[in-house]
Parts: structure tokens; C-alpha cells; sequence
């Protein structure tokens, strides 16, 4: 059983059942989840709450990890709310493999940075990518057509690309 | 690159294909060997490229590099009104547009906490089951043609283009169809769709017989197969495989029977598996897949209920056009819908629907506005694909044509 005390908030969202925790303690909360017979995660992603207006929230980047039991095929959305720069989270690779594509993805996309994580590189981007194209201040249309002339003050890559 | 190879000497050996000495010793005295495959290769199916490492002509590392069919979908969501990103979901997994039509469908129903009508389910199921065909058909067709049954593209190539006529039929679009809509579907279907679905259902059953009688019991694609990729049921379960690469390691899980939507609790069909765990073993589920898919499609076209095909509600969807000239109210439902759209509440979900390929999933968060904060597609073909090292360890270089096949990997849906 997860303990009570690692669960900060819990509720139901259009039917769905999810609980926060803190950052520090994803992988303690993860593990005990997984021992609970949640073994599949089905994915990671995380949403940025930049300028959200909804509700007061925690923090700018919310992670999402959505757990599934294979047996009794109960589903649980575990959040936790991360700020920092980078903003960074335990790696879960080693616990659920389905996570290390989804952890470089949020990588790539987010700036989250995983940490234990062995491979941690851009994996839908190009390498010498600058920026990460699904936060809220990356515009869209921030792209400059490849040989134009601005091209070369838009994206030139940084030194340890 | 950092992605790229490790040091050594490298020569191009045709096109897409480059060999890298890497000075490791392997185990039949030999060096390994890296081989850069694709991203233009015939038989990755799109742009996928895979970095091997060989020893002698047994694969001892595979590493796949992805991302060159990236288009931003996720991005451009966020920037589209909630009807308007039916469109762009036809475009990640492009061999199964109305089944990505129906996760997103779905999910902002959820939000909305809305139902679709009874026969708008209906259809959806119907629409469903023929894109699945269709794209298993894909998937035989072009597997066949890697294995060397040159033949076997061109008999599903011509079942294929029956059901897209059924999609321009219903929806005007062959490929692309967003059909699906949130609030039901794009229209009624028309008596001419019914025909030529009823053709359909007859005659297929018969095709299915021809495919198998090429490939089920001939030699060269048995020894092509059998044994090759093995995937063992732990391994599917701990990589989070789904759709054929689960069933086919024997696990009878399909989100059709698990944890059914759209009405498919309804419907009688068996979940086809197989307990062969490797390429053949995929191969059969997909044939019996096309076989229940049929069955299905003569129950829904058979019990498909009457009445309309969208919720009735003006704040979602547009008035009827004969209504904009006798009613005030419509014009201003009409304006509102068409320049600003409808808001969801704020909140998420997460809804996964079976695909060809596996799970589909798409996973939405609202801040109460009229366009979405976030969507995540959950795609299967991204989750396969970390399988296909486990699959390929310790096979020859050769059988990898068949793994990747087998492992029917859509790269828009992996690159979204």
C-alpha cells in the first residue's frame, strides 16, 4: 500500500482517479504503487500551467505518470508539480522501461531533467535543437525556414549540443 | 551527431546503409560491426533508423533513432479549438484515422461528460472495424512484400481501396477522413455506404481465405517467421507492448473486451491471440483480427439503431442550416460556435481506444478555455517500438526485416 502520508492531495477528474505527491518522494510512491500490482505505466508527459488561469497551481510543470493494473485493470493518474531551471525529477527507467522513451521525450519537449536516467538525449528533435518546443512562451511558428536568412541568428547550436 | 555511431572507420555500402568497424571483439573472433539502417530503407516502413551492432550476422545491440516524421501535432493542438483538432488527429497514426478521431472524440465527450447517440456509436464502430482491416491489410501487404511474396500487396492493396471508396462514400475523403467528431459523427451514412458495406462484409470473409492460403502454410514464409522475434509473455507485459504484439505472446488483452467503449460490450467476438510468441504468432492474430473485425461489422450494420447521429446540443455543435433562416437563436449559436468555439471544463482525461496497432490513447487537460492547455497522444507503435531490441537480440541480420515487420510500427505514430 502507498502510505497515506506520501499522498498530498487526491480526487477524480471526469472519472479518473489521481493523487499527487511530492517530487521527492516519485520514486518511493512509484515503487510502492508498482509492489500494489500498478505495473504497467501506460505513459509520462508533463503539461505546463504557464499563464493557467484555472486554479491556483503548485507550480509551472505538472509530470503525469498514468499507472495501470493489468489484473484488475484499475487505473490511477499520479501528479506531482515541479519549478526549477532546469526542473528536475527522479528517473522511473529502471522501474517501468516503458518510461525511458517517454522520459526523454518530456525531456525534449520540456526541459524536465531526469535524473539517473542513462541516455538523457533528445529523442523527436534534432540534436542541436535550441529550446523545448511544447513549453507554453515556445511559439508556435517559432520555426525559421531551414537556408533562410534569419536562420542563422535563430538556431545556431550551442557548444555542447 | 551524438546519436550516431561509435568511433571507427566507416564505408557506405549502398544506399542507407553504412558499416562501422567499432575494434570490439565478438564472439566468433571477428569485430563488431555497426550498421546504420535506414532512415531511407524500403523496409523500415517511413524513416525509421536503426543503429545495429553485429556480430558476424548475429544483431547484438539495436538502437533506434526516431524522430524524422516529426510534425508537432501536440503543438499545433494547443493551438486549434477544440472541434478544429479532429483534423490534425487523422494525421498521426495515418493508417487508422478514424480510430485517432475516436480517442480524442471520446475524451473531450468525457470532459464534456456527453454521450453520443446510440447510432452514432454505431457508426463509429463500423468505422472502427474497417479501418482496422484496412490497416492490417497494409500490414500484410507490405510484410508479405519484405518476406518475398510479391503478390501479397497487390490482392490487399485491392480490398484496401474498397473500404477507403466506403470512406470517400461517407465522409467525401479517403485517407484523412475526421469522421469522428466530438458530439458523434460527421454525418448520417448514406444508403449507396450501406450497398457497398454489405458487398464488403460478403466477399471478405473469402479474400481472407485467398491471403492465408498464400502465406499461412507456405514454406518460405513459415521458415521466415516461426521462432523469429520471440517475445515471451513477461517481456510484452514489463515493455508495456500492446494491440498484436501482446495478443501474440498469448495475452488476451484487448481494450475492446478490458475495458470497453463506444458499445463494444455489445458486440460478440472472440480476442484473438496466439501462444506462438514470435512473428507467426503476430501474423495469426492479425488474420483472425481481420476475421472478428468482419464479424463485428455484420452485427453493427444489423442491430444499427435509428435516430440522429449527434448529441442535441446547440452549445456543441452548429444548428441545422434550415433552422439559420427561421430562428434567431441558431444565428447567434451558429456565429458563436464558428468564431470562438465551445469551451470544455477545466480538468483531465485520459482515454485509450484499440487500434490496429495497439493502444491508442489521448490524454487532454483543459483550463476551461476553447482551446486545449495540453494533448498527449498515446500512441502504441511508440511503445512497440522499444520492444524491438528484446525481439531482434541474437537474431541474424536477415531476420530483421521480418522483426520489423512484424512489429508494424507506424513512424507518424511513433514521431506524432
Amino acid at each position: 500500500m502507498i502510505a497515506e502520508k506520501l499522498i498530498l492531495e487526491k480526487g477524480v477528474s471526469a472519472g479518473d482517479d489521481w493523487i499527487t505527491v511530492d517530487p521527492t518522494a516519485i520514486r518511493e510512491a512509484l515503487a510502492a504503487l508498482k509492489a500494489d500490482g500498478s505495473r504497467l505505466l501506460v505513459f509520462l508527459t508533463c503539461v505546463d500551467h504557464l499563464a493557467d488561469a484555472s486554479r491556483q497551481w503548485p507550480a509551472r510543470y505538472e509530470l503525469v505518470y498514468q499507472l495501470r493494473d493489468l489484473e484488475s485493470k484499475a487505473q490511477l493518474r499520479v501528479r506531482t508539480f515541479l519549478d526549477g531551471d532546469p526542473p528536475r525529477i527522479d528517473s522511473v527507467q529502471d522501474m517501468f522501461p516503458p518510461a525511458n522513451w517517454d522520459e526523454r521525450e518530456t525531456y525534449d519537449m520540456f526541459g524536465i531533467v531526469f535524473e539517473g536516467h542513462p541516455d538523457l538525449t533528445r529523442i523527436l528533435m534534432p540534436d542541436d535543437w535550441v529550446g523545448h518546443p511544447l513549453r507554453r512562451d515556445y511559439p508556435v511558428g517559432g520555426e525559421v525556414v531551414e537556408f533562410s536568412e534569419e536562420h542563422q541568428t535563430w538556431q545556431t547550436a550551442p557548444d555542447k549540443a | 551527431m551524438a546519436n550516431g555511431a561509435r568511433q571507427g572507420v566507416s564505408t557506405t555500402v549502398g544506399q542507407g546503409v553504412t558499416v562501422t568497424k567499432t575494434g570490439e571483439q565478438g564472439a566468433f573472433g571477428g569485430e563488431l560491426l555497426t550498421v546504420n539502417f535506414g532512415p531511407h530503407h524500403p523496409s523500415t516502413h517511413g524513416v525509421l533508423r536503426l543503429i545495429v551492432d553485429l556480430d558476424g550476422e548475429q544483431i547484438r545491440r539495436v538502437k533506434p533513432v526516431i524522430g524524422y516524421l516529426h510534425t508537432g501535432i501536440e503543438k499545433q493542438m494547443e493551438a486549434l479549438r477544440w472541434q478544429q483538432g479532429v483534423v490534425v488527429t487523422d494525421r498521426h497514426d495515418y493508417l487508422s484515422p478514424p480510430i485517432n478521431n475516436l480517442a480524442y472524440a471520446l475524451a473531450v465527450e468525457k470532459l464534456m461528460g456527453v454521450e453520443a447517440p446510440p447510432r452514432a456509436q454505431a457508426l463509429r464502430v463500423i468505422m472502427s472495424e474497417l479501418t482496422r482491416i484496412a490497416s492490417h491489410l497494409v500490414w500484410l501487404g507490405t510484410s508479405g512484400l519484405e518476406l518475398g511474396a510479391m503478390s501479397m500487396l497487390m490482392y490487399c492493396f485491392r480490398e484496401r481501396d474498397t473500404i477507403l471508396d466506403l470512406n470517400e462514400e461517407i465522409s467525401g475523403f479517403r485517407m484523412h477522413t475526421s469522421y469522428i467528431r466530438p458530439g458523434g459523427v460527421m454525418a448520417d451514412a448514406t444508403p449507396r455506404f450501406f450497398d457497398l458495406l454489405d458487398r464488403f462484409i460478403a466477399s471478405m470473409p473469402g479474400h481472407i481465405d485467398e491471403y492465408e492460403e498464400l502465406l499461412t502454410m507456405n514454406p518460405i514464409f513459415r521458415s521466415r517467421t516461426i521462432g523469429i522475434g520471440r517475445l515471451s509473455p513477461e517481456d510484452a507485459k514489463v515493455l508495456g507492448a500492446s494491440g498484436p504484439m501482446i495478443r501474440g505472446s498469448g495475452i488476451a488483452w484487448d481494450l475492446r473486451r478490458s475495458m470497453p467503449y463506444s458499445g463494444y460490450e455489445s458486440y460478440d467476438f472472440e480476442v484473438a491471440t496466439s501462444n506462438d510468441c514470435d512473428c507467426y504468432g503476430r501474423y495469426l492474430v492479425r488474420i483472425k483480427e481481420m476475421r472478428e473485425a468482419v464479424k463485428i461489422l455484420r452485427q453493427a450494420v444489423d442491430r444499427l439503431p435509428d435516430g440522429p447521429v449527434n448529441v442535441d446540443d446547440r452549445k456543441m455543435l452548429p444548428p441545422p442550416r434550415e433552422e439559420l433562416e427561421t430562428s434567431m437563436e441558431a444565428v447567434i449559436h451558429h456565429f458563436k460556435l464558428f468564431t470562438e468555439g465551445y469551451s470544455v471544463p477545466a480538468g483531465d482525461v485520459y482515454v485509450a481506444v484499440e487500434s490496429g496497432r495497439g493502444e491508442n490513447g489521448c490524454y487532454i487537460v483543459s483550463d476551461g478555455t476553447h482551446k486545449p492547455r495540453r494533448v498527449k497522444f498515446r500512441s502504441a507503435s511508440f511503445v512497440n517500438l522499444q520492444a524491438l531490441e528484446r525481439m531482434a537480440l541474437n537474431h541474424m541480420i536477415a531476420d530483421f526485416i521480418a522483426i520489423i515487420g512484424t512489429a508494424d510500427t507506424v513512424l507518424g505514430d511513433v514521431d506524432r
